[in-house]
């Protein structure tokens, strides 16, 4: 188990080293950061300083081991439209995306498993079929669809809730309830093929030939089962709650981190971008860490076969 | 006239033995030292339990995999590197008829398709010659000429492996390598490939490397047999006198076991499972299995030693007479 | 080598009159999703005719005028913006954009994904770390923030647009194509033509990559109702496609500024990405239970 983890930690790493080199190389290939950064027409005495400022002058290798460097201590420059650490202006934008992020997690797992679980109990019953409908719909409408439509009935029309902004914790239902429900669709699509699968196989039938009481069949055997690919998606989930919060944010004007990186896209403001890339590869590498773990602890197969052969 | 040589070759595996990624690595010896000549127009017969390096052999032969050490010579040539411009202009004279016919054919061409497709892969003929030739072949096996726009699928198993035989036969082939060929079809057709085969040989003269674990169809096909055991020839003689005196334990345990009519022989009977091939036994490989085995068994590996009927046989105790009254 | 006598015949089940008899067959869900479909194409292909105003034409005495059915003219079928362009014409160039560019961004998608998946299953070793390495990491980030990042160091021209779309999921191609020409080259049909002397281009373009295709096309059904989802959201946050063109995305952008006066600006385009995705869903599932049952 301890050398199962450690093989998974030194993944983990590395998938970060990649981000950070997919980040690096890509901002090398965009061009001349010193002018990119710097307006076309700053002095070239200017220029100079800012390359000598960033180490450009030095060999490309040199510059990556530096930027590496820098970028473990979370230091990624300094913001080029207010001038704060990139880093900090991240960070202090985490808690309201968790603010809405969380409590859309809560309603995913709280809503989509036993929907799901209830869909596969009650196989082509109405309520599979409404649960079923409901989650193509999910997997097909852009949440900016959906969140627009919320706000023009919600708000628009019945003016029961704030269309957008951060100012109390009810500007905070609209954009949970987006972000869940379309999470709640597919987690019950995945809870209710996990399900079905795990019913047919030979050991659940085996269990209730032999006699043991359904409800039973179903607490002891068939959901521990179910739970593991289950995970996975929670896994998923977990690791791209902030990426997913992107859009929901900016059409709310939640000030969440993501709103920040639309803003900073725009801007072009790249020590900001290269900051919350870095935030979000380091969530997504601590969610599918947990998530392997987990899955080790669940799974006992997987100890094996994971670290054997 | 020797159409084929292979010398000692051998073909190893790394594998990975202890769990985890730092697990000690070990190697699988496969093919491990086999040295035969296969003699144009005659059947060689490879005879073993499953996982003994049979198959492995029959690709190594043909070049299909690349030897870790070892040569093979094809009618007095070695054989070009595997995937090489010049091998894969031998690949007309030396063909391979698989286990698994359905496996082997492409689910989505019509078969005549299939058949023709050697003479288009090499440029030979053009396409009205190629549909000639490959109607005059599906004759030859015993396929109608209106199955030729058929699919894999629409055919029966016995079909599909004469489609696989006339895919390989396109070309004229000097030798072909059958690697159980009969084992996955129904035991009523097994019969009429075996003939279809032996009536192939007669006529056009191929040369068979005839892989297989059965030895009755082994016994009935090859002139000559050769006897693997764990990656090595431990025996390999005259088909016939082969089989009527096998002189390795394990060839006889092989024979002993085939049923026959008549009254109830003695039998030797082999204990327990081949040995995982990455962890051979040390000298004999069989000595963990064989009821003569004797301490230089468990010390020193046989070699290959002719024996006075002509025959090679790879054991410490060959010549002991009192072991031949045993069996 | 000729091509011709070697020319993959159409499968035995699909003569016409068996298609014939399995469009009877279709489910009715399933002929509703082809016959959008087909609409969305044949808006998308004859654009420039069907137009009844140019997209940057203003009419200023009807601005943010309502669709026919809620009281508008005929004139404007779905109403007008605020600068008095015809709703109806946007959408019809929108449709052709967005189609366009999930339609490429597939393309390329399926193209690079199943070339790096051959060439990992061809070349084996190092060749193929690199390019499990490289599925990995797409794998484990979001596709969204690497396009924003993307966007964000290199700038938005429309080619680097599409072309970043077809960076979305080569990956799904990489490991099915790998996956598939692994188990065909270990044994199998591959294995035999390869024995019988054919090179890699003949053993890949005319075995491999007709046996595969039917699950890659599965997987693009998969892909092409994804790309236009990224597409109009990066399009919605202002970060796609850049005026004066315009996308499904744009649209429903744009119109979020007039929800409560005009919101039938962003529900047009807004009806037609969830009816043009959910139709390719529906004939992927379909296609996906006739075609290759062993796809998930």
């Amino acid at each position: 188990m301890l050398l199962f983890a450690a093989s998974r930690l030194l993944r983990a790493a590395l998938t970060i080293l990649f981000v950070m080199t997919f980040a690096f190389v890509v901002l090398r290939l965009s061009g001349d950061p010193a002018l990119l950064i710097m307006s076309v027409d700053a002095p070239p005495e200017a220029i100079k300083a800012f390359r000598q400022a960033w180490g450009l002058d030095q060999p490309i290798w040199d510059q990556y081991l530096s930027y590496i460097a820098h970028a473990f201590t979370g230091d990624f420059g300094k913001s080029m439209r207010d001038g704060r650490p990139a880093m900090d202006l991240v960070m202090e934008r985490v808690p309201a995306t968790l603010a809405i992020t969380l409590p859309a997690l809560a309603l995913k797992i709280g809503l989509g498993i036993p929907a799901g679980i209830y869909a596969a109990l009650h196989r082509n019953s109405f309520a599979d079929r409404l649960t079923m409908a409901v989650s193509v719909a999910g997997f097909t409408m852009p949440s900016f669809v959906l969140a627009l439509l919320l706000v023009l009935v919600f708000a628009v029309n019945l003016g029961w809730l704030p269309a957008s902004g951060a100012d109390s914790p009810s500007h905070a239902i609209l954009p949970i309830i987006t972000l869940g429900a379309a999470g709640a669709a597919i987690m019950a699509r995945f809870t209710r093929s996990a399900m079905l699968e795990v019913l047919g196989q030979p050991y659940i039938r085996a269990a209730s030939a032999k006699g043991v009481e359904w409800r039973r069949v179903i607490s002891h055997h068939a959901l521990p089962n179910a739970a593991i690919p289950t995970v996975t998606i929670i896994g998923f989930m977990i690791g791209s709650l902030v990426a997913g919060a992107v859009v929901v944010e900016s059409v709310f004007a939640w000030p969440g981190v993501g709103r920040l990186l639309v803003s900073a896209v725009a801007n072009r403001d790249l020590a900001v971008v290269q900051a919350i890339l870095m935030v979000i590869a380091a969530w997504m590498v601590m969610a599918n860490f947990t998530v392997d773990i987990a899955y080790g602890w669940l799974d006992p197969r997987v100890r094996g076969a994971a670290a054997g052969h | 006239m020797t159409l084929l040589e292979a010398t000692d070759l051998r073909r190893h595996y790394k594998v990975r033995a202890g769990r985890g990624p730092f697990g000690a690595k070990a190697t699988l010896r496969a093919v491990d030292g086999v040295s035969l000549k296969i003699e144009a127009g005659r059947t060689l017969g490879l005879v073993g339990e499953s996982g003994c390096g049979k198959s492995t052999t029959g690709k190594l032969v043909l070049g299909l995999i690349a030897a870790t050490a070892g040569t093979v010579r094809y009618a007095g040539n070695d054989m070009p590197p595997t995937g090489s411009a010049a091998w894969r202009a031998l690949r007309p004279r030396m063909q391979m008829v698989y286990q698994d016919p359905l496996g082997a054919l492409d689910r989505r061409l019509p078969v005549g398709v299939q058949i023709m497709e050697p003479l288009a892969i090499h440029g030979q003929a053009s396409p009205a010659e190629r549909r000639e030739r490959a109607a005059e072949v599906m004759t030859a096996v015993g396929l109608q000429r209106h199955q030729f726009d058929r699919y894999p699928h629409e055919l029966s198993g016995g079909q599909r492996q004469r489609v696989v035989l006339a895919r390989a036969l396109m070309t004229e082939p000097d030798l072909l390598v059958c690697d159980e060929p009969i084992s996955a079809l129904d035991v009523s057709i097994q019969a009429q490939v075996v003939n279809l085969l032996l009536d192939l040989q007669d006529r056009l003269g191929i040369a068979y490397l005839f892989i297989s674990h059965d030895l009755r169809v082994v016994r009935q096909v090859s002139h000559e047999v050769a006897v693997m055991y764990l990656g090595r020839i431990v025996e390999q003689g005259e088909a016939e006198s082969l089989f009527a005196q096998p002189t390795h334990p394990y060839t006889r345990a092989l024979v002993s076991a085939i049923p026959v009519l008549g009254p109830r022989r003695e039998r030797l009977l082999l204990q327990g499972d081949p040995p995982n091939p990455v962890d051979v036994p040390s000298g004999c490989a069989f000595h963990t299995r064989c009821p003569f085995a004797v301490a230089t068994c468990r010390a020193e590996a046989p070699v290959l030693q002719p024996t006075a009927d002509g025959r090679q046989v790879a054991c410490h105790r060959a010549d002991e007479p009192a072991l031949q009254v045993a069996a | 080598m000729t091509v011709r006598d070697a020319l993959p015949a159409p499968l035995p089940t699909s003569t016409p009159g068996t298609i014939a008899r399995r469009v009877a067959h279709l489910p009715f869900a399933v002929s509703l999703a082809t016959l959008w479909l087909a609409l969305m194409v044949v808006i998308a292909l004859g654009a420039d005719f069907l137009l009844p105003y140019s997209i940057t034409a203003f009419d200023l005495k009807a601005r943010l005028a309502p669709p026919v059915l809620f009281g508008g003219a005929i004139a404007h079928p779905l109403g007008t913006d605020e600068l008095g362009r015809d709703v109806f014409s946007r959408l019809i160039m929108s449709i052709r954009m967005s189609l366009l560019i999930a339609f490429f961004g597939t393309l390329i998608a399926a193209t690079l994904g199943t070339a790096l998946g051959i060439l990992a299953a061809h070349f084996r070793r190092y060749v193929e770390t690199v390019i499990l390495m490289a599925i990995d990491f797409q794998a484990s980030m979001p596709f969204m923030i690497i396009a924003l990042s993307v966007l964000a160091f290199f700038g938005n021209t429309l080619p680097l647009f599409i072309g970043l779309m077809g960076f979305h999921s080569w990956e799904r191609y990489a490991r099915i194509t790998r996956g598939l020409t692994l188990a065909a080259n270990e044994q199998g049909y591959a294995a035999a033509v390869r024995q019988l002397g054919a090179g890699p281009g003949r053993i890949y373009g005319l075995h491999i990559l007709p046996n595969i295709a039917s699950t890659l096309i599965v997987s693009m059904t998969l892909t092409f109702p994804e790309i236009i989802l990224l597409e109009s959201g990066l399009s919605f946050l202002g970060l796609g496609v850049q005026p004066p063109l315009t996308s499904l995305g744009n649209m429903v952008g744009y119109g979020r500024e007039y929800i409560t006066r005009a919101p039938w600006i962003m529900l047009a385009p807004a009806t037609v990405i969830v009816l043009t995705t959910l139709s390719i869903s529906l004939l992927g599932d379909w296609l996906r239970d006739k075609l290759d049952p062993t796809l998930r």
